[in-house]
């Protein structure tokens, strides 16, 4: 983004705005569009993630707009920042809930700030669709709670069978993020990884502010693995690999998908090569929705690679087209949708279909990658 | 064995990074008895300016230096005339504001300019690595511990041997001495601040390269480790900052080598809060040290407080009780019930702090204590929740004060050191004592709020729930404040050997203090608990205790009213400012600059 030209950036947007501007007064002549809210960070320490969501939500609302829009009428969403805070998102579910213009809710990003506001969304029956929500009990808050989240008892068993199957690890250390979504995940990457024959030599959890892992990678050391197992986010996990390689750890290095971002490559360099990635979805996947996605994503945003949480949004706000479309404007009409909606097209899941029972998706896709060149690339099964 | 020795080399080569920011920290405590939460923001301003540099405009290494560092010391020069300058003359603790202020600003534009994504900072130096034990070190490495060292150096011999360095040792010893000696105070301040903000930007560059990685997130936490590491040092003192980074480093290196990655910070604060109690000025200060903080009260100076007359403050409250009745949205009573519970939380704080002088930046920890042991208490034992939110307060007066008693024997910028780290001690204990507290998963599904068996579950409900409780804690304190104990209260923090003197008891006053304060912020975070239904160890972090600060300082210290509209107007503006999106954090840090600056003794004065 940095390298373009700003005079490029204002003309493309003018041009972009009066498109824009044309078209909706061609194809949407007079109707109100309808309107999302969105509660998630855009300042405070989880900014970037808001961000991400953004660029996700706008691509999405391109290709639904272009394709004409719900029932002839426009989507768009209000962002309402909440930097991720239980105290400003239970505040911002009150402002989207006695707002009747919005039909349905996305968001928020952690988890006690969506959590906090389960109970105001669901005491008003509004729909809060968090799709970045993996805390176990997360759909549990009610029936208007739903989520596209990959399921961590999905993911981590994936993640496991392609560390301890495909790659023949056996003595495995486990570095997560010791928050709700890396603890859970750990716990099921751990079962599952057991359940393969492989054994846990040790597991170390960070706080998400940590920048050094040195004494971290001595503990891995000596515990003796033959594979280094990453659950952590793209800044972190690339830390952890460069430090790896600089203390002579010459490990596997194998990492859950939310390391899966061109940023991961940028931040870790050299150290990130042959580092092995499961994925839900990868460049060259033939399926038309992964193309239409990354050819669109380049394509708006300047040649720029999408990562996890653009592709979690873009999911998102088709999931919500989908379910608009079915429940019209109506609030618990919309609820009633969510679990009518079938194979809806989706970058991470192939087709998405809601379990009534979970409220949430299913059979997440897989894909299994390594770091090739300074690229993701599909594992061709060779050793690294 | 051998692990040991990494362990011993990891955690000096951590040290070192934290040296860079905790000397810059010393200078300015040295000068100023102020510690610059502003230190951090130009480390990340730093940063940035080392990336396009770096990154766009491909200078060598020692250009990149040349540049950040004078860029830096400009940003630092112009912090010192117009953030902080102004202020020399009003209470001690408006500069602390303003530099919180001045944080959120700097952070804010880093933010807006450059986008929240992290960024990687290439290196600059060859790629070599040389085998130390059982790992390997680069040449950051060393270049980190050349420019730690090196800084520290040549500030001691600045100090000692220079003609400016003698000015400012004589300014920091005592400001009015050395002007009727023909000191120019002012230049001594800039040229601290220029030098600490250089030196801050290039630790910045260096560490964003040692981890090939820059976002905006990394102020706060350099600030932290950075205080930390000073404050074992001795506060003002440049070498021994140096040393307690290495200290620090080593302790958390030793902490994860026995315990694990997810006690590391504990090791970091649980050993500032030893040195601190061991040897309040911490370990490398002389004994024919001045005492780092002045014996009387200064402070916190008094001030005329505003005279609310009775019948407007009944008014006040008779509109915010009818407010329900009028058409007001549900997220206006939503924003009044974040309000009221923030101000629970500042009728405590300014009770520590203001009223008895002990100024916390740990207060969140006593709302966690009190949301954890109501929930559980209502979610395990099923005792009503009425029952469970008062509970939860007693527990945080008990825990609370047991847990900052040993803090009770320091002063000034001291106390608030401590608290710091108890407040990040107690997060980390509940992040960690996972039996008990769940660990990061938290607690979910706690009740709704209810009295007597019915529910409160409506906005109105809440919001005259949360407002009754509120103007009950409000009145008691109030009754306290004018009974003889807020004589002492107030005995005490003005100057506490006279009170001595007098016949008080200082520990007991303190602890009662802190008793009643705990109870209050307690029944805040149990009422919050009930009100979110979820909550883990971030539900309650540092910032939470920042923002509590602010609305203490801002409506005035130990002013019962100013806590309460000082919590209105700092949860009321980040709204209002809700239409500015991304700018609204930037525009919240100028309103906050300003009023420090014209209003530096609160909306309502000190009592």
């Amino acid at each position: 983004m940095s390298n373009i030209d700003r005079r490029t950036l204002v003309k493309g947007s003018l041009a972009a705005m009066m498109a824009g501007a044309a078209f909706s007064r061609a194809a949407f002549a007079d109707a109100e569009p309808i309107l999302l809210g969105v509660s998630g960070p855009l300042t405070g320490p989880n900014a970037q993630y808001g961000t991400q969501w953004k660029q996700g939500f706008d691509l999405a609302l391109d290709e639904i707009h272009a394709a004409g829009g719900i029932n002839g009428r426009k989507l768009a969403y209000q962002f309402e920042d909440s930097q991720s805070d239980p105290r400003q998102s239970v505040a911002i579910a009150q402002k989207f809930v006695s707002n009747p213009a919005i039909v349905l809710e996305l968001g928020d990003f952690s988890s006690p700030a969506s959590m906090a506001a389960s109970p105001i969304y669901q005491r008003a029956g509004l729909v809060q669709f968090g799709f970045t929500n993996s805390h176990p009990d997360f759909t549990k808050g009610g029936d208007f709670m739903w989520s596209t989240s990959v399921s961590q008892a999905d993911e981590q068993p994936l993640l496991a069978s392609y560390a301890v199957k495909r790659l023949g690890l056996k003595k495995l250390a486990v570095l997560h993020l010791n928050t709700d979504w890396g603890r859970t995940s750990r716990d099921y990457f751990v079962n599952a990884a057991k359940e393969y024959g492989a054994e846990i030599a040790v597991t170390e959890g960070y706080i998400a502010e940590e920048r050094d892992f040195r004494s971290t990678l001595v503990r891995v050391r000596d515990a003796n693995p033959d594979g280094l197992i990453l659950i952590s986010y793209y800044s972190d996990g690339a830390l952890i690999a460069r430090q790896a390689r600089q203390v002579g750890l010459k490990q596997v290095i194998c990492a859950a998908s939310s390391v899966y971002s061109p940023k991961f490559l940028e931040l870790g360099g050299e150290a990130v090569e042959d580092v092995h990635v499961g994925t839900r979805y990868f460049p060259e996947d033939p399926r038309p929705e992964v193309q239409k996605f990354i050819a669109g994503f380049k394509k708006k945003y300047n040649g720029q690679e999408p990562d996890a949480f653009n592709a979690y949004a873009y999911d998102a706000m088709n999931m919500a087209a989908a379910v608009v479309k079915i429940g019209g404007t109506d609030r618990k009409a919309i609820r009633d949708a969510f679990a009518k909606v079938k194979d809806v097209p989706s970058v991470i899941f192939g087709t998405a279909t809601f379990d009534v029972a979970t409220r949430r998706v299913k059979g997440a896709m897989n894909a299994e990658l390594v770091v090739r060149k300074g690229q993701f690339a599909l594992w061709d099964g060779k050793p690294t | 064995m051998s692990s040991w020795l990494d362990y011993t080399i990891n955690g000096l080569i951590v040290g070192n990074v934290y040296a860079l920011v905790a000397v810059g920290l010393a200078l300015i405590f040295g000068v100023s008895r102020l510690i610059n939460f502003a230190q951090g923001s130009i480390y990340l301003v730093g940063a940035y300016i080392g990336w396009v540099a770096v990154v766009q405009l491909h200078t060598p290494l020692p250009l990149t230096i040349i540049v950040v560092a004078a860029a830096a010391a400009i940003v630092g020069l112009i912090i010192e005339r117009f953030g902080l300058r102004p202020l020399q003359n009003s209470v001690r603790i408006a500069p602390l504001l303003a530099t919180i202020g001045i944080s959120f600003v700097l952070d804010q534009l880093v933010m807006l300019t450059f986008s929240p994504n992290p960024r990687a900072l290439p290196s600059q130096l060859p790629d070599v690595r040389f085998q130390v034990g059982g790992g390997t070190i680069g040449p950051l490495d060393l270049l980190i511990a050349g420019v730690g060292l090196t800084s520290a150096l040549l500030l001691f011999v600045f100090l000692r041997y220079s003609k400016l360095g003698w000015a400012v040792r004589a300014a920091s010893q005592d400001r009015d001495a050395a002007m009727q000696m023909g000191v120019d105070v002012n230049r001594v301040n800039q040229a601290v601040f220029g030098i600490a903000a250089a030196l801050g930007g290039v630790s910045g560059m260096l560490v964003g390269m040692y981890y090939n990685q820059i976002d905006t997130a990394m102020s706060l936490q350099a600030t932290l480790k950075g205080v930390v590491a000073e404050v074992v040092g001795g506060a003002g003192n440049v070498p021994g900052a140096v040393i307690g980074s290495l200290l620090l480093g080593l302790v958390e290196s030793y902490g994860v080598a026995v315990f694990g990655t997810s006690y590391r910070n504990l090791f970091a604060f649980l050993l500032l809060v030893v040195v601190l109690v061991l040897r309040p000025n911490g370990l490398f200060a002389s004994a024919r040290q001045a005492p780092p903080e002045p014996l009387t009260g200064t402070f916190i100076a008094p001030s005329r407080p505003v005279r609310i007359p009775r019948w407007a403050l009944l008014l006040a409250a008779a509109s915010f009780a009818v407010l329900p009745f009028f058409p007001v949205s549900f997220y206006v009573l939503q924003t009044l019930i974040n309000a009221w519970l923030l101000g629970m939380l500042a009728l405590s704080l300014t009770l520590v702090a203001g009223t008895m002088g002990q100024v916390s930046l740990g207060h969140a920890a006593l709302l966690a204590i009190g949301a954890y042991t109501s929930a559980l208490l209502s979610l395990t034992l099923n005792v009503p929740v009425g029952l469970a939110i008062i509970a939860g307060g007693l527990m945080s007066a008990a825990l609370g004060t047991l847990l900052i008693s040993p803090s009770f024997r320091l002063r000034g910028h001291y106390v608030s050191i401590a608290t710091l780290a108890i407040g990040e001690i107690v997060s980390l204990v509940i992040l960690n004592w996972e039996s008990v507290t769940r660990g990061p998963i938290g607690i979910s599904g706690i009740p709704p709020l209810s009295l007597f068996g019915y529910d409160l579950i409506s906005p109105t409900a809440i919001y005259w729930f949360s407002f009754a409780v509120m103007v009950v804690l409000a009145l008691l304190q109030g009754r306290l404040l004018s009974s003889h104990l807020g004589r002492s209260f107030r005995a005490i923090r003005d100057d506490d050997i006279a009170a001595r003197a007098y016949g008080l008891s200082l520990n007991r006053y303190k602890s009662l203090a802190f008793i009643f304060g705990g109870f209050a912020a307690g029944v805040s975070g149990g009422i919050a608990a009930h009100l979110y239904s979820y909550i883990n160890h971030e539900t309650f972090n540092t910032q939470q205790s920042i923002l509590a600060l602010t609305v203490v300082i801002l409506g005035g210290l130990g002013n019962v009213v100013g806590a309460i509209l000082g919590a209105v107007a700092l949860v009321g503006l980040p709204e209002v400012f809700r239409i500015a999106a991304e700018y609204r954090i930037l525009i919240y840090g100028i309103v906050l600059l300003l009023l420090v600056r014209f209003r530096p003794q609160g909306l309502l004065g000190t009592i």
